[in-house]
């Protein structure tokens, strides 16, 4: 299976680019594009900056002796970068950037492109979602689906799988492990799909978009939190 | 739910609206200066002892019939509460919808077409206008908001921004769905405390504050 990891920057995508790399049949890729025009110029002195400073740069600088990395100079919009992407023919993409994907983009890869969303679908979609689902007494989770043009409205959900974030003492530091499950998910996602005849659990829509949070009900999550009420 | 967390959080809350509108200035809001004066009335008779003044409303089950305009009756729902309209047939949503986000950046448009529909506001919280809701949610959350984060309040059209919020606090009155009442939480933290609007009708940002108000008080 032929992966493409969709980032913005080596150190996002190192980790996940070395756990997917040890799953049998996976050759990888990383394809590093700009957020947007504005970014092409400075984006290849942005990244070396990045790598000398990030933590876990010895992580990096394999990924880039390994000659997996593709460096698109337009985002991943663009025509031209469309088509490149194209001649990959690669099978899965993994988000892990800022863009939303226009449709040219997500039919590059022929089976869709794969993100790992830290809230529980269908019911907890957008923005915030960990926040609002401790204030609601829901669990909190991780879901990994093919995404679509719209905000976590894509239909097939991969897989949804609940997080323990109780020995977190900040909203941020539950956030933060939330986000470092990606590769793992990503891994067992990509593990799912290798088998013959996965079944995908349906974003029905029948749960809601969030949005940011305000600072009030910010403060009744982080409580939540501290006093263990999840 | 964490009910009693939220409980008192929006307790908090709701007393410090009560010391933002107390701190407003009637005669900066030129005609509509006397209706701030009767809300400030409403949100201190409401510290003592009247719990009655700020109750919920119930969520519509017919579409109401409008005897007055929109702004008309967000003033009367904002000072006295919901009261019992004869029904009327519901107007298709779909057509208003798809006009609605054909003129979505067209700010005197979307106020025109809000208020016009929603003569009696209470109608925003009909549960066949759950797509309305949604988008004008979405809007306030996404768009407007960053528009705001980035300039300031100046950047938006008053009007169409405070009518929106109004419609959302109306819903936030009815509905046990958090987002509504969070938007207005957000939209509490966003605007300067000492707006005063420059627009045609800058007395919505006080209907919004008591509507808010009734919104916080069914939850705290």
């Amino acid at each position: 299976m032929r992966i493409g990891i969709l980032a913005n920057s080596l150190p996002a995508a190192a980790n996940i680019y070395h756990e997917i790399k040890s799953v049998p049949g996976a050759e990888v890729f990383v394809l590093l594009s700009p957020v947007d025009e504005r970014s092409s110029w400075s984006g290849l002195m942005l990244q070396l900056a990045r790598v000398a400073v990030k933590p876990g740069r010895a992580k990096t600088l394999k990924l880039i002796s390994q000659r997996a990395v593709t460096r698109f100079s337009r985002p991943l919009h663009d025509r031209e970068t469309i088509s490149r992407v194209k001649e990959m023919k690669l099978d899965i993409g993994l988000h892990k950037s800022g863009n939303i994907y226009h449709r040219e983009t997500i039919e590059c890869f022929r089976l869709g492109i794969l993100n790992a969303h830290i809230g529980l679908l269908p019911k907890y979609r957008g923005r915030s979602v960990m926040e609002w689902s401790l204030l609601q007494g829901d669990p909190v989770g991780i879901s990994v689906f093919f995404v679509d043009e719209g905000i976590d409205t894509g239909r097939s959900i991969v897989l949804s799988e609940t997080v323990d974030v109780s020995h977190c003492k900040t909203i941020a530091e539950a956030k933060q492990h939330l986000f470092d499950q990606d590769a793992r998910v990503y891994r067992r996602a990509i593990e799912q799909l290798a088998k013959p005849n996965t079944k995908f659990q349906i974003n029905d829509g029948s749960g809601h978009r969030y949005y940011v949070m305000s600072k009030l009900f910010q403060d009744v999550a982080q409580q939540c939190l501290s006093i263990g009420n999840i | 739910m964490n009910r009693e967390l939220i409980s008192k959080a929006v307790g908090r809350r709701l007393n410090e609206l009560r010391e933002r509108v107390n701190g407003l200035d009637p005669e900066r809001f030129g005609e509509g200066g006397f209706f701030v004066t009767s809300v400030k009335e409403v949100l201190r008779d409401q510290a003592a002892d009247a719990p009655s003044r700020l109750s919920p409303f119930s969520q519509n089950q017919n579409w109401g019939a409008s005897d007055t305009d929109c702004l008309t009756s967000l003033r009367v729902l904002s000072l006295h509460g919901q009261k019992t309209m004869p029904s009327a047939p519901h107007p298709p949503t779909e057509q208003f919808l798809k006009k609605l986000k054909a003129n979505i950046t067209a700010r005197q448009t979307v106020f025109d077409l809000l208020a016009d529909r929603y003569a009696w506001p209470l109608n925003f919280s009909f549960h066949a206008e759950d797509e309305v809701r949604e988008t004008l949610l979405m809007r306030l959350m996404t768009t407007d908001r960053a528009r705001i984060e980035t300039n300031s309040v100046a950047a938006v059209h008053t009007d169409d921004l405070l009518l929106k919020l109004n419609l959302i606090a109306v819903h936030a009155c009815a509905t046990t769905d958090l987002r509504f009442l969070d938007a207005l939480n957000y939209y509490y933290e966003l605007l300067p405390a000492t707006l005063y609007p420059e627009s045609q009708n800058a007395w919505l940002l006080v209907s919004c504050f008591a509507l808010y108000a009734r919104a916080l008080n069914s939850w705290s």
